[in-house]
């Protein structure tokens, strides 16, 4: 079992999909992480050298992730609202932001766009 | 009602067989090179309808020339030639009324021909002459009548009996006869040229199989092959293909006598495949012919021209119809 | 009389039955109509496939429960791996060929065996494992023992390794080829028989039985510190390297001896150890595996002493490098800088310290105690590149005598973005050293018809074709595997056939 920022990952799991693990963490951003502390892409978390998981949970907890990533969104959402600009307005309809079309297929809008958003 | 008196019916039949005779003479004379039948042509010459009330010739022998008669009293009338006219305008054929006068004389023509040499003995139809008889459309065009194709094909049937009489036995005027029938030029002459090998040892052949079409060269060396300028592993991945290709060869032991170089296109791998086969077994019966039997054995010299049926509408597939529910 | 009609409806009455029907059967109308009851009582339908029902139970739908059904355990990690890549190299049901002999020291220059197939020698056949010579789908499973057949390019390879060993002009020469050669057509095989006539001659061999999995992203890599451009050190393979050249030269390792100082390795490594040990220090400390590897080269291509250490110096024997899957070795890899670029295979350190090998050596040949490179392309297993392509054009063209500054020799299409890299890899000069050779790509075709009779006739004695080898058969089965291409000749001889 290795610590990566606090989370406890089996040795037997990738790298790759450790790092995913966390909100805000996809693919692209936990390949660019590993090429930077020289992981290779198959690598588990086993492989990992001391130096490499202290300098990945460095990294991690500078970046803004997890709880901070979220309230950051929640956040810019209540500003929209409040700023009465058009995207607030919509977040508080609960319909699509982004130009759709909302005659019909907004399932996603109504069940995802809302001032305090479920993340 | 002249018509209806015997006397008047026989001058009529008198006068048509007066004026039929002097054509039969001269077709008889003719030369019986000419491709065109003869008879039925010098009747297309004449006017399409001929009477027996017109001047004939004879007639017109004891006239002076008009020029010089323009001012002389009328000549006297030969009642000795007048008497024999018949009092009115007569058809010179009997067949006049049938619709199809020239073809109805014709047939008749025939069928004389035929009742008069019933008793000559025949041969069996594969063995009579050749004849490249007149098609539909021809005969029509040449007679200028619409002969019904079924009439047209009682002449043909009388034709091919007559044609059957033994070439040995068969007289000179049924043979002018049915040489009138025939169609210009000889459609049997000109047989294709049996393939040979070219003045680089080179037999070409080509072949088919479903869509594909291949084109093979076939020349003597040592057993290599090639398809569409790569080996035979590269184009036929599979063995079962690359046996077929060369299965005519293999089969007579001449894979290692001969070089093939093989285009093909169109089609699939097993089409590509048998096409080959089909073009190497032609270019191998070009080298040595004796093979055919053998070949043909194999199975490699019949083509197998099947094609895939094509798919209809309101048809799943060729033939399959969609699932149909009573309600 | 009572009338038969009823006055109102004047339907005609029923004469009222004899014996009354009994109360529980019919249930009766009500009595106001003097219409006799038509019995209504519809027979219901019996559903006799319904279980009968037991007291009290429920009669709604019930959904079935789901049964847990016992499923094997899933194999342990690594164990299918293990049995998809097991080699299976001999087969106790087939015949055993007598009279077939070995692939040795002496056989192996003999012209006279070409065309036959010779054994290879039972006790090099760990050395051979060892070192990842035998694929897993060769096909060594059907016969009793492994063996190969002596076509002309092994012969002459056979003539071109005994020139290199044996005293005389031909003694310390290098000899570099890439295998090429149409799919099947045994290049793998190829090199299986310069590292059996290696071992024969006691040469270190080096093999890379992969070359795919440097670049594939599955070991680890670290940056080699003061290098530029950087070079990348990939210490698993190195050590998987190391352990493969102690596992199949440890005789010849174990007679070896650190001859000089090895600064980098100064703890761990002293003049005097074995250089079997020597390798041991890099498989069991993976970090400095590829110093320890750069170390063990330094011994091996050593032509003399280190001033002082004489008495540790035995003379090195040549060296033989095989790599397989070339062209795995000329694109960008799956590894990544940390500004997220992708690397080139060139900048990893092994990959360049084998490619550097084709190039002619600085003041002495690349293999001062002469050998061979031999690195073979593989077509079932292939990238495409491009530049690859016509760096291998132009080394045939420079083989062929054209000149490089000719408008004949090829040059790669200035819109195809060709890697420059690739082409200026394998654009090896002409060497100075006479004992260098240069740079060639040997095509591999199909056998030769006697080559290939020899080959049928094997099948036919170890009683896997039931054939008549004869001149026709063979010449059949010449064309069909187009040209005697030697992986159709096996497909087609090991193949049970109906007789025709």
């Amino acid at each position: 079992m290795v610590f990566i920022l606090g989370v406890n990952f089996p040795e037997r799991s990738l790298v790759k999909k450790s790092l995913e693990n966390f909100f805000g963490i996809g693919p692209a951003t936990s390949a660019r992480l590993m090429a930077r502390f020289y992981i290779h892409p198959t690598c588990k978390v086993a492989q990992l050298a001391n130096k490499q998981v202290l300098d990945l949970t460095a990294a991690l907890s500078e970046m803004r992730i997890e709880n901070d990533l979220r309230r950051k969104v929640l956040d810019d959402i209540k500003r929209m609202r409040e700023t009465g600009s058009n995207r607030g307005r919509r977040h508080a309809l609960g319909l699509p932001v982004r130009g759709q079309r909302s005659q019909n297929n907004i399932n996603t809008a109504i069940k995802l766009n809302r001032v305090d958003r479920k993340l | 009602m002249a018509w209806q008196r015997p006397s008047c019916i026989v001058q009529a039949m008198q006068s048509a067989r007066r004026s039929a005779q002097p054509l039969l003479q001269s077709s008889s004379v003719s030369p019986s090179l000419s491709p065109i039948p003869t008879y039925l042509f010098a009747r297309q010459r004449t006017s399409t309808r001929s009477y027996a009330t017109e001047a004939k010739p004879e007639a017109k022998k004891h006239e002076p020339p008009k020029a010089q008669q323009a001012f002389a009293a009328a000549q006297e009338i030969d009642f000795s030639v007048f008497s024999n006219r018949p009092a009115r305008i007569v058809p010179a054929s009997p067949a006049y009324f049938s619709g199809n006068p020239k073809f109805t004389d014709g047939l008749l023509e025939m069928e004389r021909l035929l009742a008069k040499y019933e008793s000559l003995p025949t041969v069996v139809p594969s063995e009579a002459p050749q004849m490249a008889w007149l098609k539909l459309p021809q005969f029509r065009e040449f007679l200028g009548e619409h002969v019904p194709a079924r009439k047209f094909k009682v002449l043909l049937s009388t034709l091919q009996r007559l044609n059957q009489i033994d070439p040995a036995l068969a007289p000179q005027e049924v043979r002018t006869k049915l040489n009138s029938f025939l169609r210009p030029g000889n459609p049997y002459a000109d047989k294709p040229v049996p393939p040979v090998v070219d003045e680089l040892g080179r037999a070409r052949a080509k072949g088919k199989r479903k869509t594909s079409s291949a084109v093979v060269y076939l020349v003597e060396g040592e057993g290599e092959f090639m398809v569409n300028g790569k080996s035979l592993l590269e184009t036929f991945p599979r063995i079962h293909d690359r046996e077929s290709a060369t299965w005519p060869l293999r089969c007579v032991q001449r894979l290692d006598k001969y070089n093939v170089w093989a285009t093909v296109k169109g089609g699939g791998v097993t089409g590509q495949a048998e096409a080959i086969t089909l073009a190497v077994a032609r270019a191998l019966l070009i080298h040595e012919p004796a093979l055919k039997p053998l070949l043909r054995k194999a199975g490699v010299v019949t083509v197998d021209a099947r094609q895939v049926e094509r798919k209809k509408p309101g048809h799943r597939k060729a033939r399959k119809s969609p699932q149909w529910v009573k309600r | 009389m009572v009338p038969s009609f009823c006055g109102t409806c004047l339907s005609r009455l029923r004469p009222t039955p004899r014996v009354l029907p009994s109360l529980t059967s019919a249930p009766r109308a009500a009595p106001f109509h003097t219409t006799a009851v038509l019995s209504s009582v519809l027979m219901k339908k019996k559903n006799r496939d319904a279980p009968a029902k037991k007291y009290r139970e429920r009669t709604a739908f019930r959904m079935k429960k789901k049964r847990h059904v016992e499923r094997p355990r899933p194999p342990p990690a690594g164990e299918r791996q293990a049995l998809r890549k097991r080699i299976v190299l001999s087969n106790p049901n087939a015949l055993e060929v007598k009279d077939m002999k070995d692939l040795s020291a002496d056989t192996m220059i003999e012209a006279r065996l070409r065309g036959s197939v010779l054994g290879l020698p039972m006790p090099m056949l760990d050395q051979l494992r060892a070192s990842g010579a035998f694929k897993p789908h060769q096909g060594w499973a059907i016969f009793r023992r492994p063996g190969t057949v002596m076509r002309s390019e092994t012969l002459e390879m056979g003539k071109n390794f005994h020139e290199i060993t044996s005293e005389g002009a031909g003694k310390g020469k290098v000899f570099k080829r890439i295998i090429s050669g149409v799919r099947a057509s045994g290049k793998t095989v190829h090199l299986l028989q310069a590292m059996t006539m290696a071992f024969a001659k006691k040469w270190v061999v080096f093999t890379v039985p992969e070359a795919q999995d440097l670049v594939i992203g599955h070991t680890t890599y670290t940056p080699i510190s003061g290098t530029n451009p950087t070079l990348y050190a990939q210490a698993d393979a190195t050590a998987a390297l190391l352990s493969r050249v102690i596992n199949s030269n440890r005789d010849v390792l174990s007679g070896l001896t650190v001859s000089r100082e090895h600064p980098s390795l100064r703890s761990t490594v002293k003049p005097g150890m074995k250089l079997t040990e020597l390798a041991t220090v890099g498989t069991t400390d993976r970090a400095i595996a590829w110093t320890v590897f750069q170390a063990l080269w330094t011994e091996l291509t050593a032509t003399s002493p280190a001033p002082s250490l004489e008495k540790h110096f035995q003379p090195r024997p040549p060296i033989l490098v095989t790599v397989d899957g070339l062209a795995h070795w000329m694109k960008n890899t799956e590894y990544r800088t940390p500004e997220f670029q992708p690397i080139h295979a060139h900048d990893l350190a092994f990959v360049n310290h084998f490619l550097s090998l084709l190039k002619p050596g600085f003041e002495k040949p690349s293999l001062p105690n002469g050998g061979a490179l031999v690195y073979a392309l593989s077509t079932s297993n292939k990238p495409s590149v491009y530049a690859l392509d016509v760096a291998l054009k132009q080394l045939e063209a420079r083989q062929a005598g054209v000149d490089p500054k000719s408008p004949e020799f090829p040059q790669p299409d200035p819109y195809a973005n060709a890697d420059i890299r690739v082409i200026d890899a394998l654009n090896v000069p002409k060497p100075k050293d006479a004992k260098e050779g240069a740079l060639e790509v040997q095509t591999l075709g199909g056998l030769t018809r006697e080559e290939t009779r020899g080959y049928m006739e094997y099948f036919a004695r170890s009683g896997i074709m039931r054939e008549k080898v004869s001149e026709e058969s063979v010449s059949e089965k010449w064309t069909l595997a187009a040209g005697g291409v030697i992986g159709e000749l096996e497909k087609l001889g090991k193949r049970v056939r109906v007789a025709a």
